[in-house]
């Protein structure tokens, strides 16, 4: 069966574009895109720094975990160019696991920021709690369900999408459950 | 047989000395005793004794004597580290939770140092295989680092498909998911009459296969590793057992210090015991602070979610060098959630935790029920040499009673002057108006329990007041020495209770549940119900000896 090449292309172009929507972009409000933030160097000597590799579109990957010597040879504060959630950070670095990875991520947690000595050290941890609700609600875990909870037309679905190209699974909330008893 | 043939056959016999007929007595009594402790008729037995059981652990779960928690213990540290959607989100992806994430994830505990990493998650749902090598790739350089590594499997060719992707380390070997990881059974157990966890299982297996042959559950394997020995560990705690046997998971309801960090709850949590007699819950609602050390992973992927772990992470590295990481979901509406002891629901990684810490805070040997124990008979006999002594004390302290004060059998029965005294003023009263008036009376209390204890307090004193009054001061000073021989020979036995406890605790490993029955008896003068049996028992021997009359 012959193919609209440009029908085609917009089959193939609309996962990416619907993937395109989700909620992956940076924060804007991010304290780390402060102006002239630098990495001053790791929190802790003696231990590795866990290095990421990708963008926030395409989903970050494990790279490598190097020491500070390795990300920064010449022990200089390294510039921000990055940020994700305010705890990735990406530096000016594509070298320290070797060719081809593109600028590196690192966890805040394990390095110190001069945006973050330019702040009141905060003492308070923010609190958590367990979720321990016993839900009478199916999770939903199947990729295929993806299209038909985005309601798309039948005619704007593409001709053929496997799984592994669909976006992520939306995971539809639980029913509320019932609290009267 | 007729009476002259069982004559023939008895008169033979001599007369038993008066010690001798006392023990047979006694152990007639205990073993009737042992027999009804543990009859269990549609499985109601077994519920009150667990839920005894778990009223234990609630109210002296925090005691060093009940459950040394081994938090104290250096390098035994046991740390609950809790995905969320919240923590999934920070690096971009969502439920289920990707192999690359998990990758990423185990990359950031490596800074922690730890001693092992469970990952409590079944790595079930497909993945390129260039997300799983570089999972493995990770996984390897951790287990380079010497941090033993274990992931759950539901059986073992779980981790096949991982080989399928034909992933190679940097020098181009073969990198195989059974290199790196050791898969371990996150199988569960419940009890049946309540769906309580309160057993964890030695290892998972087939009903046919035999002890020893399965998959060690994950706590069990994680133990064992840390002997000098793994195999002879794993072998001796599933030897002999039946393919659902499992250890008693004793239960602290207080919490970690930790999680008092990130809780809204208090961790110190006390429940006094004055709670159950009051007819208030006996136990906690819910674990808002749970008994693990708990480290939210957005703490660890983000400082902004806990920035008090000190500016060189010292708190964080000071929980976790050289600790045991159990890696959890607590995503909402997934269902990973474990019934504790405590009747409260927790995300499922705390019952592999909490066994884990079982099995430190005992040095391996576990409590375990006697059903699962082999020669299972010798546990039951046990049972019923405790039985047979607290039966001599107490038909020690019966005849005392009645060669010392003949007309009272028991200190708490009312005496003649005061019965006739109720029958009086009862008898004041018409028939009808006073049936009506108690019956009304006992639906109140029925309807309102609340009233209970106050109407059974009340009743007592009456009595008291009544018998104060009414009766004479020589049987009121018999009254007092028959009381003083019954708290004294109840003091008695509950000294053998007490150190039966302690022998059966410590040195034969049996769960709190299987000792409680010893206290009905002692408490509750529960032989009372059963004396019939001596009776009987001394018409046999009669008979035995030819004096005694056949029907």
């Amino acid at each position: 069966m012959k193919r609209n090449p440009l029908s085609a292309l917009l089959g193939a172009a609309l996962p990416l574009l619907l993937w395109a929507d989700e909620p992956v972009q940076p924060d804007k409000n991010d304290a780390c895109l402060t102006l002239n933030n630098r990495i001053l160097g790791p929190r802790t000597a003696d231990r590795p720094l866990p290095l990421l590799s990708g963008d926030p579109a395409r989903g970050f990957r494990s790279a490598c975990s190097v020491s500070w010597s390795a990300l920064s040879p010449k022990n200089q504060a390294l510039p921000v160019v990055g940020c994700f959630h305010g705890s990735l950070l990406q530096v000016a670095n594509d070298s320290a696991c070797g060719p081809g990875l593109g600028q590196l991520w690192v966890n805040s947690r394990w390095v110190v920021t001069s945006a973050e000595l330019d702040q009141p050290q905060k003492r308070v941890a923010t609190c958590q709690q367990l979720e321990t609700g016993a839900w009478a609600g199916t999770r939903e875990f199947s990729l295929d369900c993806e299209a038909r909870k985005k309601e798309l037309s039948p005619e704007s679905l593409p001709q053929a999408t496997t799984p592994s190209e669909s976006a992520p699974p939306a995971t539809s909330a639980p029913s509320k459950p019932d609290t009267s008893h | 047989m007729t009476r002259k043939a069982t004559r023939a056959v008895h008169t033979s016999s001599a007369p038993q000395p008066a010690i001798v007929w006392a023990a047979l007595e006694s152990l007639l009594l205990a073993s009737v005793a042992l027999f009804f402790l543990n009859l269990n008729i549609y499985g109601t037995a077994s519920v009150s004794k667990r839920f005894s059981q778990d009223l234990v652990y609630a109210w002296f779960g925090n005691e060093a004597w009940l459950y040394p928690r081994p938090t104290a213990v250096a390098g035994a540290r046991v740390v609950a580290v809790m995905l969320d959607e919240r923590a999934v989100a920070l690096r971009g992806a969502r439920w289920p939770v990707p192999v690359q994430f998990h990758a990423q994830f185990l990359a950031e505990l490596e800074v922690l140092q730890p001693r092992a990493i469970l990952l409590d998650f079944l790595l079930l749902d497909p993945a390129s295989p260039a997300d799983l090598c570089e999972f493995l790739s990770v996984a390897a350089r951790l287990r380079h680092d010497g941090i033993a590594l274990y992931l759950a499997v539901t059986q073992p060719d779980d981790l096949s498909p991982m080989d399928e992707a034909a992933c190679h380390d940097s020098q181009g070997q073969p990198l195989r998911a059974t290199d790196v990881f050791t898969p371990v059974s996150v199988q569960r157990q419940v009890d049946g009459s309540d769906f309580v966890s309160r057993r964890y299982p030695f290892e998972q297996r087939a009903d046919d296969s035999l002890p020893g042959s399965g998959m060690p559950s994950a706590a069990v394997r994680m133990y064992c590793d840390t002997e000098r020995a793994p195999a002879a560990c794993l072998a001796r705690l599933t030897r002999d057992e039946p393919p659902d046997a499992g250890f008693e998971l004793a239960w602290s309801p207080e919490g970690d210090p930790f999680n008092q960090r990130w809780s809204h709850a208090s961790c110190i949590e006390t429940i006094s015991p004055v709670r159950a007699i009051l007819n208030q819950p006996a136990l906690p609602r819910e674990s808002s602070c749970p008994p693990v050390a708990t480290l939210f992973a957005t703490a660890l992927l983000s400082p902004e979610e806990d920035p008090a772990l000190g500016p060189g992470n010292e708190q964080l590295f000071k929980l976790a060098d050289r600790a045991f990481l159990l890696v959890g979901g607590n995503f909402r509406g997934t269902g990973d959630l474990v019934t504790t002891p405590l009747h409260t629901l927790l995300p499922g990684v705390y019952y592999h935790a909490v066994a884990l810490e079982n099995l430190l805070a005992f040095d391996g040997q576990p409590k375990v029920r006697k059903e699962f124990r082999s020669p299972k008979i010798a546990f039951y006999a046990y049972d019923l040499l405790v039985l047979w002594v607290l039966a001599a004390i107490f038909l020690w302290r019966q005849r005392l009673a009645q060669r010392l004060y003949p007309k009272h059998q028991s200190p708490f029965e009312l005496s003649n002057a005061a019965r006739d005294w109720i029958l009086r003023v009862i008898a004041g009263c018409p028939t009808p108006l006073w049936i009506v008036l108690v019956s009304l009376l006992l639906l109140l209390l029925a309807t309102f329990k609340s009233l209970q204890l106050v109407a059974v307090l009340l009743t007592i004193l009456a009595l008291v007041v009544i018998e104060l009054r009414v009766s004479a001061t020589a049987e009121l000073q018999q009254r007092r020495r028959g009381l003083a021989l019954y708290l004294g020979a109840m003091a008695l036995s509950l000294l053998v209770i007490a150190f039966a406890i302690w022998v059966g605790y410590r040195y034969l490993r049996l769960p709190p549940g299987d000792w409680l029955g010893y206290f009905s008896f002692v408490a509750f003068g529960f032989f009372v119900a059963h004396i019939a049996i001596l009776e009987f028992g001394r018409r046999v021997d009669e008979l035995r000896r030819g004096g005694g009359p056949v029907q």
